[in-house]
């Protein structure tokens, strides 16, 4: 009891996801910065910005509907924190893991962007509404790709579950070399559901000020800002966890340094995305994803499909 | 709690995020402001983040003076801001209503409508003028005194008013600024 209390707020749990959030969100921001030959904000700049929002008055606006206001940053910030026990990390076993725990993690990675909606919905204001219909338009055009690019390697290693998809490619490590394809659509999917540039169409502030979370200040607009730091560092994860699988067998304090590259890694590559490319329209966003990133993801799908034939018969 | 208050305010020092508002200015403090923000002058530094939504700034940039038109528009922005929250006026016109001060249509500076927090005087101010006055106007949170003003250099006769003791029009920050402690402002 008390250990899955600590494991659940101390450990791989809250307070480290919270420290390690900040921690990417500074790294973010601050390649983003040298990226544009800029100096950048300093080290605890996430951490003030926190803080500082938690301090601030929060305000309900009169219209909205209060509970759903008030719930829907504590709801994005559970189920991130609990998708990222089910992600193996430093070793080929997650902290809790069964077989089908990979459709868990997609599924509760999605959960944040449906209370984006809901949240923008429930604010009753024009611009968190037209920011809520985008961000549910956005979620159609990335969250297939992303299912099918995950999918893939499952479909190669044969099992559900994330732990024992990792212990198949510990195995055979070359085999990770056939999923290049499903890396590059599951890191633009990604971007998409983080809502950064060029899918940041959602709060796009230059046409409807902080789309979804227009009204959001104060207590709860920290708590999603946190929520989607920790989605990010979940994110990576399970992408270093599928896609990367390297270095899991050597150990705690090694793995443990593997993972922090790899994740460093992703989060470099997206704060690279971030930094070369402008904010597409929502059309363009939606033919891109149905017309390149979609096949892409199909085409992944049917190799490892030919493959998990050809190599386990 | 003393040193939750401390964290606090440390954190607000470190951490103001801006909306800017154009009350009726003739473009020029905007352009200013913009450039302000742009990777030149490199603001997020010092924290500051230009945001869209007055829910989720603590510092209303205004410039320009008060129109009659719109004057209830700012009063409503700056009552969506959530506590606590500060007004910055940038540009002559901003502060005292300028070069517009008489107009039938002006109401006068942004303190005809709302309490201002910091001017930053200027036609227009710079952006090192402005990244400085909301430096200052944090700075002033802390309850330490903001840094004195670079003194000029100028000897009395060069000085366009008049040497030591007169009102300078530049406290801005920028060069040719008089000192306040000597310019009698203090
Ligand atoms: S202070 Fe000068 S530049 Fe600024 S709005 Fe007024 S007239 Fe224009």
């Amino acid at each position: 009891m008390a250990w899955s209390l600590f494991n659940l707020l101390i450990f791989p749990g809250f307070l480290f996801l919270f420290v390690f959030g900040l921690a990417m969100e500074f790294v973010d921001r601050k390649l983003y910065a040298r990226l544009q030959n800029r100096i950048g904000p300093p080290w605890f700049q996430p951490f003030a910005d926190f803080v500082k929002l938690a301090a601030k008055e929060d305000i309900i606006p009169e219209e909205a509907d209060s509970v759903m206001f008030r719930l829907m940053p504590a709801f994005a910030l559970a189920s991130v924190v609990t998708a990222f026990f089910y992600i193996p990390l430093w070793s080929t076993q997650s902290l809790f893991s069964f077989n089908g725990d990979l459709i868990v993690v997609i599924y509760l990675l999605t959960i944040p962007t449906l209370t984006f909606f809901l949240a923008g919905w429930h604010s009753t204001s024009l611009f968190s509404m037209i920011g809520a219909t985008r961000t549910l338009t956005q979620l159609f055009a990335y969250e297939v790709p992303l299912f099918m690019a995950i999918l893939a390697p499952a479909l190669l290693a044969g099992t559900w579950s994330l732990s024992e998809m990792t212990v198949f490619y510990d195995q055979h490590p070359a085999y990770a070399a056939f999923n290049i394809i499903g890396l590059i659509v599951s890191l633009i999917a990604l971007q998409g559901k983080l809502e950064r540039v060029p899918f940041d169409i959602p709060e796009a502030e230059t046409e409807i000020v902080g789309g979804t979370f227009t009204e959001y200040s104060g207590r709860f607009l920290a708590m999603f800002r946190i929520a989607i730091d920790i989605e990010a560092v979940v994110g990576a994860s399970l992408i270093a966890a599928v896609f990367l699988p390297f270095g899991l067998g050597l150990g705690a304090a090694w793995g443990f340094v593997f993972y922090l590259v790899k994740v460093l890694a992703v989060i470099a590559l997206l704060a690279l995305l971030r930094t070369v490319l402008a904010r597409l329209r929502i059309e363009q966003m939606v033919i891109f994803c149905w017309r390149i990133v979609a096949p892409a993801a199909l085409f992944q799908l049917l190799i490892n499909l030919i493959l998990s034939g050809v190599l386990r018969p | 709690m003393k040193w939750l208050q401390k964290l606090i305010t440390w954190a607000r020092i470190k951490s103001p995020w801006i909306i800017h508002f154009n009350t009726g200015a003739c473009n020029a403090c905007d352009i200013e402001i913009v450039a302000a923000l742009t990777p030149r002058y490199d603001i997020e530094r010092f924290g500051i983040l230009l945001k869209g939504t007055p829910r989720h700034a603590d510092v209303l940039m205004c410039s320009g003076p008060v129109t009659r038109q719109i004057r209830d528009r700012l009063v409503r922005i700056y009552e969506q801001m959530p506590e606590p929250k500060f007004v910055v006026a940038v540009g002559t016109c901003a502060c005292s209503g300028g070069v517009f001060k008489g107009c039938y249509n002006v109401k006068g500076g942004i303190d005809a409508a709302i309490p201002v927090s910091a001017y930053i005087p200027g036609c227009p101010a710079r952006p090192e003028a402005i990244i400085d006055g909301v430096v200052k106007l944090l700075t002033s949170l802390q309850g330490a005194k903001p840094a004195p003003i670079a003194d000029c250099g100028l000897q009395n006769a060069d000085c366009p008013v008049g040497g030591q003791g007169a009102a300078c029009p530049d406290l801005s920050g920028r060069r040719g600024g008089c000192s306040p402690q000597k310019a009698g402002l203090e």
